[in-house]
């Protein structure tokens, strides 16, 4: 990798002016990963935010015990790890490099010492992410809605147990 | 719209009372209080109209509101009640940061009191790139990721437990729970 890298190209950062982008950029650290490579491990650490400006990555999650489900596979310009920056710094899904993957590592902790003081640009970056979660938990609501509807319709015969967990799923509702 | 003089130190009064606000400089509430608007609904009345364009974020100073969504059979299912005086109360906040429509109702169940924050007023202070709306963004964001991952976690869970008891249908349901999973 060579030069500074190019912000500009990346969506995440482009509320940014050049100061905030100077700013920003003295946090990061240029990230090479190979094909195949662990980016995250699931239930490791995250406590890099990782912005990708080349190359694909794949997220998996054993969600039953002993069997990867394939979640999603993401493209360049993204960003992984904002849950863990937002959440908890621990990865709940494995995110592995598809192709040779060209990043730019953020560490959590300064860039929470930056959201903490107000930094204008660390605040703009958060607000692209906001956007982008804000997108996702759309289509998780309909996603869930016709879950839902689709169980009204069979009849709980066959799911007692569905109503319990239609309960929990609506208590995080958001609109 | 005209300005009434006295409506902007009601609104600030308002944001100053409002827990979610916390978070502002006394300078920051002011910018919100000067764009926003006190709105009143009587009972019955739609605060926000599940499938329109998304819109305004609402904080309820006073009075309940009920929120329910249309399945498709027909009918509501009421999804929450939300009552200003226990915490929760701040309502559109999904409209407001994003791009699709509102995936809910929500309607006063009695008289309600509210602060305002339209959409554009927000938008417009993003490309000044005010400050105050970039730290409510922030706090969006964060109430918005834990709700992300509960429900992710909620998900999992649901989908370990019908395994285990040999559910046949799990694999649609399982397809279409893990559609966007949240890194």
């Amino acid at each position: 990798m060579q030069g500074m890298p190019s912000l500009r190209d990346v969506p995440f950062f482009r509320h940014l002016n050049d100061d905030e982008r100077e700013e920003l950029e003295e946090l990061l650290e240029p990230a090479a990963f190979e094909a195949g490579e662990t980016i995250f491990e699931e239930g490791g650490p995250e406590d890099r935010l990782y912005v990708i400006t080349l190359g694909t990555v794949e997220v998996h999650k054993a969600v039953i015990a002993g069997r990867r489900q394939h979640l999603a596979t993401v493209e360049a310009p993204t960003i992984v790890g904002e849950m863990g920056l937002l959440t908890e710094p621990r990865a709940t899904a494995s995110v592995q490099a598809r192709t040779p993957v060209e990043a730019y590592g953020i560490d959590r902790d300064r860039f929470l010492e930056m959201l903490d003081a107000d930094a204008p640009a660390a605040c703009k970056v958060v607000y692209e992410i906001g956007r982008t979660l804000a997108g996702r938990m759309a289509r998780t609501d309909e996603s869930i809605a016709g879950i839902i509807a689709q169980l009204e319709r069979a009849g709980a015969d066959d799911f007692t147990d569905f109503e319990i967990f239609q309960d929990r799923l609506i208590r995080e509702w958001s609109f | 719209m005209g300005k009434i003089p006295g409506a902007v130190v009601i609104v600030e009064e308002g944001l100053h009372g409002v827990r979610f606000f916390e978070f502002l400089t006394e300078e920051e509430r002011e910018e919100f209080a000067e764009d926003s608007e006190s709105a009143t609904f009587e009972a019955g009345d739609k605060i926000i109209e599940e499938g329109a364009e998304p819109g305004n974020l609402f904080v309820l100073t006073s009075g309940s509101v009920e929120v329910s969504k249309k399945i498709s059979g027909g009918g509501d299912l009421l999804l929450a009640r939300i009552d200003a005086a226990e915490g929760r109360t701040v309502v559109g906040e999904r409209g407001l940061l994003g791009e699709s429509g509102a995936s809910a109702t929500v309607r006063a169940a009695d008289p309600v009191e509210a602060i305002k924050i339209p959409r554009e007023t927000f938008r417009r202070m993003v490309s000044e790139g005010r400050p105050a709306a970039f730290k409510l963004s922030y706090r969006i964001a964060r109430t918005l990721a834990r709700r992300l991952t509960r429900l992710d976690e909620e998900v999992v869970e649901a989908i370990r437990e019908l395994e285990s008891r040999g559910e046949t249908d799990l694999e649609a349901f399982r397809d279409k729970l893990i559609t966007d999973w949240a890194i």
